[in-house]
């Protein structure tokens, strides 16, 4: 063929430019930041409507007032609430920080035997939820659980009891170790290892090496963790729950429950007032992370070059260590879990019953015999697939409207897409229930796991979008523009470019998205109704009925599932799960 | 194909003036460069024209639309403006093939699957890359890449062709190839366009008219020649090939037929003969091509310009020709000769005619 381009010029003459639908862009734009707005505040307008009225909000007849406020920190023993909440996420923060740190440096950075092992075992409890963590610590170390009957048996006394704040800190510092951990690792793999080596050339030992470089080098992840974990804290429902309810021990979660949900005649001015005090509190929390992750540039540890820096020797101790290392995450991590998985296969598990008599199917037939435990089984399947296909879309579309296009308002709409950070589940879950209490029409919506849906949606768009952003940040803006300049119009460079290429991260999004709906429980409790159950709020159900049988059953599935889910996202798509 | 008309043109970034007063016409046709260090504007002049910067104020037509006025707040968005960019990143899309990545703006043209199949092939037929069109970007070479998106850029025959330093990511032997290529493409396709490049041997070989920028403002526009022979100031001349500069006073004002004496630092006396007219009592700045001084030979009186002496401040063999550096009367130059020297002093010939005269004031504006 000539390579002259005169046939391609005349016939170039009919060409027209292409004529999009006028405002089309603006449409999707609009819309997209409208349903993003609606969908943040639902939750959140009617809690603080509710906790400025004399009454219940549907009530008639109301009375704007501020007498809430006053009323609750005149409830007795509320002020023992708020001390118990603050030691509890305390205590925690400092347990997991130090776990996490240690596992870091020591998993991380050293030569110890299988520490690449541990490190992802250590992980665990973070895929897991902490309910399910709260069982399995109680088969295993509550009053009746296997070791604590085997040390009484022994020692004629266990020295530990699940049912204090320490005994919940321990628990919940185990399960939010992983977030220091792994915001440890990710700063110690991108610190240049020349630092380290400088020390070394400069005639540092391991020990003072640790101490003096890695250490403070580390303090920016370990702060920031350390809020956030102490967030977690706060917020964290399962295992005041499960522990401390039945010792008395109230947080302001549990307080929110009980007097939400689990009360006969909910008193909605107090539950909503204590849910905007709970929401000011860790809104603070999350500007302090924000400021705290603004200032890491003072830590500059950014080499540039993802070597891996040279391990600590361990010499001596490195069996030692990983002995110890070994028994922790045996007794914190693969016992809990596989006593609760082993309980779920025994009619009654004790050091006292030989194994082989107690072992059955009976929990799972069971299971499979009441409609409400298949049924949950289902609706959190659903609730995973269907949710974490429509929030993967919403948060792609929110994604491409903030960083990829010249939307007025992107910056704005970025703000508020992050806001949820700030929104504990519980406050979601009340205000959720108010929303669709308030509005007329969305009556028919509340009794199905659409409520669930969208309640998740919400909760977790921020997740979704750290789980999008990095890669559409990564992605050269000439690859969109380059289509705009040859006469398409966003939203066709968008459905064209952005969104196929942006594919790998949109899969990544929907796993994460899937495992997080699939054990969330927080949120769920406060919305849920009969015929939409879904595990989460059936585990608590069956355990508040004392059927330890059924919840290991179910937690079982639950574990399995997750952990299917888990590695092979890890193995097929290599996702990043966590961060 | 249309002629493109800026007027003053203005972008501020905060207090940053991107782009300063920026005034071109390029006639239909015309292959025109921005030629200009990095941060003079010259990217940014194009983002301009292609819609994906919107312009502080000032007016961009082609033909007879307007794609930008701040006065009358008209701002085509890219997609309605029908310019053609090659990206320096070429900006291939890497999930598609050659063929979808050149065949997608005529879809969106909802040309029909027939003209599209001929008028695709023709266009990689034009590039040379008819072969590859069932490859993927990421099985391409950095040329091929290129002309893969030369294609995409020319398939939909767009007003004004725009390229934003296509040259720049390949290896030197390949960039001199390519240069030749688009030279010849060039004069074959006749389009309206708009070259932005940092490299001025891209510029000189390319070019119609070059338009250079420095600090977000227009210096000179000018042919390739003009540029090379007439910089208009001191910041042209030293980015257009290499220049040396020598400073000193005005000590005889000009005579009539434009001769002028002027003192360096060390009392040295040099005539110049220049267009430009400087008053007695100036300081000025005159420049000369390596190619235009030469050694002078021991017994040499001058005849046709100025022999001054000079120190060997260094030498360096730079394959076939010795690099010399001298220092004349406090300025640094540099000569090229054929044989080494071992004299630590010698004599520099400076023509009368040829050197660029700049008045200080011109110089010093411009740095």
């Amino acid at each position: 063929m000539s390579p002259d381009p005169g046939g391609a010029q005349t016939a170039a003459i009919a060409d027209a430019l292409p004529t999009p639908l006028p405002g089309r862009d603006t449409a999707v734009q609009y819309g997209m930041a409208l349903l993003t707005v609606i969908l943040v505040a639902a939750p959140l307008i009617p809690v603080l409507y509710q906790s400025l009225l004399d009454r219940a909000l549907y009530d008639a007849g109301q009375q704007f007032t501020l007498g809430n406020f006053g009323r609750l920190f005149q409830t007795n023993g509320f002020g023992l609430v708020v001390w118990n909440t603050v030691v509890f996420a305390t205590l925690t923060t400092v347990i997991s920080q130090t776990l996490g740190t240690l596992a870091a440096v020591l998993f991380g950075r050293t030569d110890m035997p299988a520490a690449r092992l541990f490190g992802e075992l250590f992980l665990w409890p973070i895929y897991l939820s902490a309910l399910v963590l709260s069982f399995g610590w109680y088969t295993i170390y509550g009053p009746a659980g296997y070791l604590t009957l085997l040390t009484q048996d022994i020692f004629g006394d266990a020295p530990w009891n699940l049912y204090t704040l320490p005994g919940m800190a321990m628990i919940a510092g185990v399960s939010q170790a992983p977030v220091a951990y792994i915001y440890c690792m990710s700063s110690a793999t991108i610190t240049d290892p020349s630092l380290e080596e400088a020390a070394r050339v400069a005639g540092a030992g391991t020990l003072r090496t640790l101490w003096r470089i890695t250490l403070p080098l580390l303090l920016p992840a370990i702060t920031y963790s350390a809020v956030l974990n102490f967030t977690v804290g706060l917020e964290l429902l399962a295992i005041p729950l499960v522990f401390g309810d039945p010792a008395g021990i109230t947080v302001l979660t549990t307080f929110l429950y009980n007097n939400g949900v689990a009360s006969a005649r909910p008193d909605h001015g107090l539950v909503a007032t204590a849910a905007v005090l709970m929401l000011i509190v860790v809104c603070v929390l999350v500007w302090l992370q924000g400021r705290l992750l603004g200032n890491t540039r003072r830590f500059v540890t950014l080499g540039g070059k993802a070597t891996r820096p040279r391990p600590f020797r361990l010499n001596r101790l490195r069996w030692p260590l990983c002995l110890v290392s070994a028994i922790y995450i045996l007794a914190t991590v693969v016992a809990p879990i596989g006593v609760l998985v082993l309980r779920s296969f025994t009619s009654l598990l004790s050091p006292m019953a030989p194994l082989a008599e107690v072992l059955t199917l009976g929990n799972f037939t069971s299971m499979l015999e009441y409609p409400v435990y298949l049924r949950s089984i289902w609706n959190s399947f659903l609730v995973s697939a269907v949710g974490g296909v429509l929030a993967t879309a919403m948060i792609a579309l929110i994604a491409i409207i903030v960083l990829r296009s010249d939307f007025r308002w992107r910056g704005p709409l970025h703000y508020v897409a992050l806001f949820p950070r700030a929104v504990p589940g519980v406050v979601a879950g009340i205000g959720f229930f108010y929303a669709f209490a308030l509005v007329p029409g969305l009556g028919s919506l509340r009794n199905t796991i659409w409520i669930l849906i969208i309640a998740f949606t919400m909760h977790y768009i921020p997740v979704g979008l750290g789980a999008v952003a990095p890669m559409l940040m990564q992605m050269s803006p000439d690859l969109d523009r380059a289509a705009r300049v040859q006469g398409s119009d966003w939203w066709t460079a968008s459905r064209r470019i952005v969104l196929p290429l942006m594919r790998p991260a949109l899969v990544a999004c929907f796993i994460i998205l899937f495992i997080t709906f699939f054990k969330e429980y927080t949120t769920a409790i406060f919305l849920f109704a009969p015929g939409s159950e879904v595990i989460g709020t059936t585990l608590l159900q069956a355990w508040t009925q004392g059927e330890v049988g059924l919840v290991s059953a179910l937690a079982t599935v639950q574990v399995l599932v997750i952990g299917i889910c888990v590695t092979a996202a890890r193995a097929i798509f290599g996702v990043k799960l966590y961060g | 194909m249309a002629e493109l008309l800026i007027e003053n043109l203005h972008k501020q970034f905060g207090p940053v003036r991107a782009v300063d007063d920026v005034n071109i016409r390029v006639a239909d046709g015309e292959f025109v460069t921005l030629l200009g260090p990095s941060g003079c504007g010259k990217s940014t002049t194009l983002g301009a024209i292609a819609g994906l910067d919107q312009p502080t104020s000032g007016r961009i037509r082609v033909g007879s639309k307007t794609y930008f006025d701040g006065d009358k707040g008209i701002f085509l968005p890219p997609e309605a403006r029908n310019c053609g960019l090659v990206f320096q990143s070429y900006a291939l899309w890497p999930h598609m093939t050659v063929y979808d990545n050149v065949v997608f703006p005529l879809t969106l043209r909802k040309v029909s699957s027939a003209d599209r199949k001929r008028r695709v092939a023709e266009c990689l037929a034009l590039v040379e890359m008819e072969r590859f069109q069932n490859r993927y970007p990421h099985e391409l070479s950095g040329g091929q890449q290129q002309r893969v998106a030369l294609a995409r850029t020319l398939v939909y025959q767009p007003e004004i062709l725009l390229l934003d330093e296509p040259l720049s990511n390949l290896d030197a032997k390949l960039r001199d190839r390519a240069r030749t290529w688009l030279a010849e493409l060039r004069t074959r396709l006749g389009l309206t366009t708009i070259y932005v490049t940092h490299d001025q041997v891209e510029a000189l070989a390319l070019s119609d008219r070059i338009v250079v920028m420095n600090g977000g403002r227009i210096s000179q526009i000018g042919t390739p020649q003009d540029i090379y022979e007439r910089p208009a100031d001191s910041f042209v001349a030293d980015f257009i090939g290499t220049t040396n500069f020598l400073a000193g006073n005005v000590v005889e004002a000009p005579r009539a037929n434009g001769q002028t004496l002027v003192s360096l630092a060390d009392g040295q006396r040099v005539t110049i003969q220049s267009a430009r007219r400087p008053a007695l009592g100036d300081k000025v700045t005159f420049a000369y091509r390596p190619e235009q001084m030469r050694i002078a030979t021991d017994n040499e009186t001058a005849t046709d310009g100025t022999i001054v002496n000079a120190a060997v401040m260094s030498h360096s063999y730079v394959g076939g020709r010795w690099q010399i550096g001298l220092d004349v009367g406090g300025n640094q130059i540099r000569i090229e000769t054929q044989a080494a020297t071992t004299d630590r002093r010698l004599r520099l010939w400076l023509p009368l005619t040829g050197g660029i005269l700049f008045t200080e004031q011109a110089h010093a504006q411009s740095h």
